[in-house]
């Protein structure tokens, strides 16, 4: 196992290298003068950018410049923001994360114990009536627009139903403390919850079916036939521990994806998270902010597949005992 | 049609069988038609005894063993007659197979053992789940003792047990589905292929502990093999098939001494003469028909290097030259034909 | 030495090797191919939902002669007046021209987009797997590490950076969707390498530029077409999102930019947002049922499971 988890390290760490590589690269593509992009305004005076210039070292080599770089983002300086006027890109970054994290983390765990539930049913029942309604019902869901579905939802329930509050994260009207505070937070989250889990779902149901499909075909299952254990019995205690073990990595995978759906979503129902927070670096050009969203989530991303990885293999004998 | 004299079963022996099959015949339907895989297959194997089948891939070996186990994917269908100690495996429910035939009083060691347990549970959970579905009464302390008898028997360290499927060589593994084809002391055993896989010296070790096992337990025995040389070394009669056809059948001195169908003496000749090398099958040209559209008549014919006109007219009938000795060919026509009950 | 010594096992899921007597072959393995993917049931209904969208977004000028930016309507007019079929939007602009015209970048977008995925992802791939050694290993890891970055936010910062022309839009979403591709390509030429046929050639003298360009690549593609499929779908749904986000050519119709422009009116006038997401929908959809198609064609075990 530890040279499992040491491979996965090998893949892990030059990513989020590359992600700072490809931050650095951006930086410097970036239209116009990197300083004046740091001075954050228009306005800035010639000296005011020069002087910029000579703090950050924007007058050095690149690969100067790279290296004071990254010792700026080991301190977690990530630069300041243009759109928030001056306010450190990682503060405004880990203010917002948490928020993000939620709907994600929420959305994620529903999804995947009910893709997986559904997956299991579905190709329980092939071939059948509900595995084909199942089936192309996930293609649909696959296809659609995370932000798009937002809106239909909000057309339905809130819009139409008015049963369930379409914006922000509370209700700022009444400012709640305690737990009717958590009991506002739940009824705003639901929505963008059921959007994420929605569009999520199909990759867990997909993956599942296929593999419990998958497993019909495995001589371990011959072998318990031919032992006289019945069908149901072989696959609750055999094929279905076999079958689940690939969406536990598939979980780590499908992460990119949610923080964009989330993102979309966010600004569906504005929801005080990074979704908001890019929008509103997108409209401002505020690249810094960009890049640090960019930058954040790439390692969020990797650590998260890194933990995934290592549930994996502790769930794996065949990489557990390696 | 010759004299009727005689209804003799293809193996000899004076003892009652203890599986017959009568007319097995096994199909696949597949989009391009019907796959014939086994053509009307009449087998004896008496209590006791052990039985070899041989034939190269392809010949319907494998497919003969899954329909007595009724282990055939849903695409096959199967008519004739599998007769295990009075009962027609065929006829029962799945329920009733479950519960008093397959692994108590029928059981297999399957072609490829390194994938034939699940690999992410440990061996000897497995063993104690299948044991406890068959004999729940025996408790946990004679599961144990069982399964602890059975490791003793198979040279097996306690060790495995805990192991998963992975952590074992092809060799412990295959002795560990040995040890799970006994589990429920079963009085038939089938070997399809079971050493196939394993080294030349693991081979022998097994084969050589087949043999004692057989002792040991008093196993009546099926062994599936493409490997003469195995077949050789375990069994006491030999079955000869060749594209779904029994060809030949034969009590195992006999068979290497004189074997009568030229297919058998093809196999026969294959055989090395020096120790430890397996044979392969030389001097037959050609390869297997396609099982679509089978020769109309003896399936060996299009390679067979006495073949006649008539070997095309249907497929000839069973005969016997000798107690426990018949073939299915034209040379031999002029003996006493075979009937099956 | 006879031509037939370099077929490869029918079996496995790759089509003759290129040559001149070869091609005959191919010809046939095409008819044989397409008969197959129309008996796949998902193939044929795909690619009848794609005919359509192709055929509204050629004739998007005589579906909607008004145009898509054309403030000619009034703002608002319902479905199914006069000269508006799908009504107007906020600006009283077409909604029916918008659509139609949406699916004129949507299909751009995406076949560019999963064209310049599918040529990268090929040569990366095919030169990892068939050259191996050192390279195979830095390129299956930076194929790995792409795979693992989020994507989305990495166009978001180039769009942003490079500016918003649907042309850069497409090159972005072409030349960070190859992974996927190239991993496929990488085992169909480590599969490859060690068939008999390149061996054969290897020791014939060919070079090996033309037997990766000529034997490699034609015989082990087939995976990749049946992903770019999906990767269409997925461009399509990228451009959705950039533009939603604000990010989308502002001289093109888009759905993404629908939905969004549509947003702050829902309530009073739910047809842009509807109708652009539908559009959206429908469009992926078609591509996935055609990626499967393809897959299921290709694949004879998944066809045994599904049957």
């Amino acid at each position: 196992m530890g040279t499992y988890i040491g491979r996965q390290l090998l893949t892990i760490i030059p990513t989020i290298l590359l992600s700072v590589v490809l931050n650095f690269l951006l930086l410097n593509l970036a239209p116009g003068d990197p300083a004046r992009i740091y001075a954050g305004t228009e306005t800035a005076s010639e000296e005011q950018i020069e002087a910029i210039r000579r703090e950050l070292g924007l007058d050095e080599p690149l690969p100067v410049q790279f290296i004071s770089y990254v010792g700026q983002l080991v301190q977690g300086n990530l630069g300041e923001s243009i759109a928030y006027r001056g306010q450190p890109v990682l503060d405004l970054i880990m203010d917002r994360l948490p928020a993000t994290l939620l709907l994600t983390g929420t959305s994620a765990v529903l999804a995947f114990v009910l893709g997986t539930l559904l997956g299991v049913f579905s190709a329980r029942r092939t071939p059948g009536v509900a595995d084909v309604t199942l089936s192309s019902i996930s293609y649909v869901l696959f296809a659609v627009p995370s932000f798009w579905l937002g809106l239909l939802l909000i057309l339905l329930f809130s819009s139409t139903l008015g049963w369930l509050p379409t914006s922000g994260m509370v209700d700022v009207r009444a400012d709640y403390e305690g737990f009717r505070h958590w009991l506002d937070v739940a009824e705003h989250m639901v929505l963008p919850t059921l959007t994420l889990t929605l569009i999520q779902i199909p990759i867990y149901y997909r993956i599942t079916r296929g593999s419990v499909l998958e497993q019909r075909r495995e001589d371990y299952m011959t072998t318990f036939r031919a032992t006289g254990m019945p069908p149901g019995r072989t696959f609750r205690r055999y094929a279905l521990r076999n079958a689940l073990l690939p969406t536990v990595t598939v979980f780590g995978l499908n992460l990119g994806f949610v923080f964009t759906g989330a993102a979309l979503v966010e600004i569906v129902f504005s929801w005080p998270g990074i979704g908001r927070l890019t929008l509103d670096a997108v409209f401002r050009r505020d690249f810094p902010l960009l890049l640090g969203i960019y930058l954040i989530l790439a390692i969020t991303v990797s650590l998260a597949i890194l933990v995934t990885d290592i549930i994996y293999a502790l769930l794996d004998p065949r990489i557990r005992l390696r | 049609m010759t004299v009727p004299t005689t209804t003799e079963a293809p193996v000899a022996s004076g003892d009652r069988p203890l599986l017959a099959l009568r007319n097995l015949t096994i199909g696949y339907q597949t989009q391009g038609g019907t796959v014939s895989a086994v053509e009307d297959v009449s087998l004896e194997i008496p209590a006791g005894r052990s039985v070899g089948i041989v034939g190269e891939s392809g010949s319907g070996k494998s497919t003969v063993a899954a329909g007595i186990l009724r282990l055939l994917p849903t695409n096959a269908r199967v008519s004739g007659e599998v007769d295990f100690a009075g009962t027609n495996l065929l006829t029962v429910s799945e329920g009733e197979l479950n519960r008093r035939w397959r692994w108590r009083q029928l059981s297999t060691v399957a072609q490829r053992s390194m994938s034939a347990l699940s690999p992410v549970h440990r061996i000897g959970d497995q063993l104690n789940d299948v044991l406890h579905q068959h004999e729940p009464r025996l408790g946990r302390a004679g599961r144990e003792a069982r399964i602890a008898d059975l490791l003793r028997a198979t040279h097996l360290p306690e060790r495995v047990l805990r192991a998963y499927p992975f952590e074992l060589s092809g060799g412990m593994m295959q002795r560990t589905m040995i040890a799970l084809g006994l589990l429920c002391q079963p009085p038939f055993l089938i070997l399809d292929e079971s050493t196939t896989a394993l080294d030349v010296i693991t081979q022998g070790q097994i084969l050589r502990e087949v043999s004692r096992l057989r002792e040991q337990f008093d196993l009546t025995l099926m062994v599936i093999s493409h490997d003469v040389g195995v077949i050789n070394a375990t069994a006491d009669a030999v079955a000869v098939l060749y594209a779904g056809q029994l060809m030949e059948v034969a009590p195992r001195e006999r068979f290497f001494s004189a074997p009568s169908h030229p297919y058998s003496q093809a196999l026969v000749a294959s055989v090395p003469r020096v120790r430890g090398q397996s044979g392969r099958l030389r001097g037959i040209p050609g390869s297997l028909p396609d099982l679509r559209h089978p020769p109309t008549g003896c399936r060996f014919a299009p390679r067979c290097l006495h073949a006649q006109r008539q070997c095309d007219d249907g497929a000839p009938p069973m005969v016997q030259l000798a107690p426990g000795h018949t073939v299915r060919c034209v040379l031999y026509q002029d003996q006493p034909e075979v009937t099956t009950a | 030495m006879t031509p037939t010594t370099f077929a490869p096992d029918p079996e496995t899921p790759v089509a003759s090797p290129a040559g001149p007597l070869a091609r005959r072959r191919r010809g046939r393995a095409l008819r044989i191919f397409w008969s197959q993917f129309v008996e796949s049931i998902y193939g044929p209904i795909g690619l009848v939902l794609l005919s359509i969208i192709v055929l509204a977004a050629i004739f998007a000028p005589w579906i909607a002669p008004v145009g898509p930016f054309a403030l000619e309507g009034s703002r608002f007019e319902p479905i199914g007046s006069p000269g508006h079929p799908l009504g107007t939007d906020n600006l009283g602009r077409d909604v029916l021209a918008q659509v139609v015209y949406g699916a004129r970048l949507s299909l751009l977008v995406g076949f560019s987009a999963a064209l310049i995925a599918g040529v990268v992802g090929v040569l990366i791939g095919a030169v990892s797997g068939y050259l191996g050694g050192w390279l195979d290993l830095l390129l299956s890891r930076i194929t790995d590490m792409f795979l693992i970055l989020p994507a989305f936010f990495l166009i978001i910062v180039i769009v942003a950076t490079l500016g918003s022309s649907f042309v850069y839009v497409m090159i972005i979403i072409g030349l960070t969707s190859w992974p996927a591709n190239a991993r496929l390509m990488r085992g169909q030429a480590l599969a490859l390498r060690e068939r008999t046929f390149v061996q054969a050639l290897t020791a014939l003298g060919e070079s090996r530029s033309r037997i990766l360009f000529r034997h490699i690549i034609p015989n082990g593609i087939q995976p990749i077409i049946a992903n770019s499929s999906l990767l269409v779908a997925g461009a399509i749904l990228t451009e959705a999102g950039l533009s939603f986000l604000g990010l989308g050519d502002p001289n093109q119709a888009s759905w993404g930019r629908m939905i969004n422009d549509g947003r702050s009116a829902l309530t009073t006038q739910w047809g842009p947002s509807v109708f652009a997401g539908g559009a959206i929908v429908v469009t992926v959809i078609a591509f996935y049922l055609i990626g499967d198609g393809i897959a299921y064609t290709l694949n004879p075990k998944g066809r045994r499971v599904r049957s």
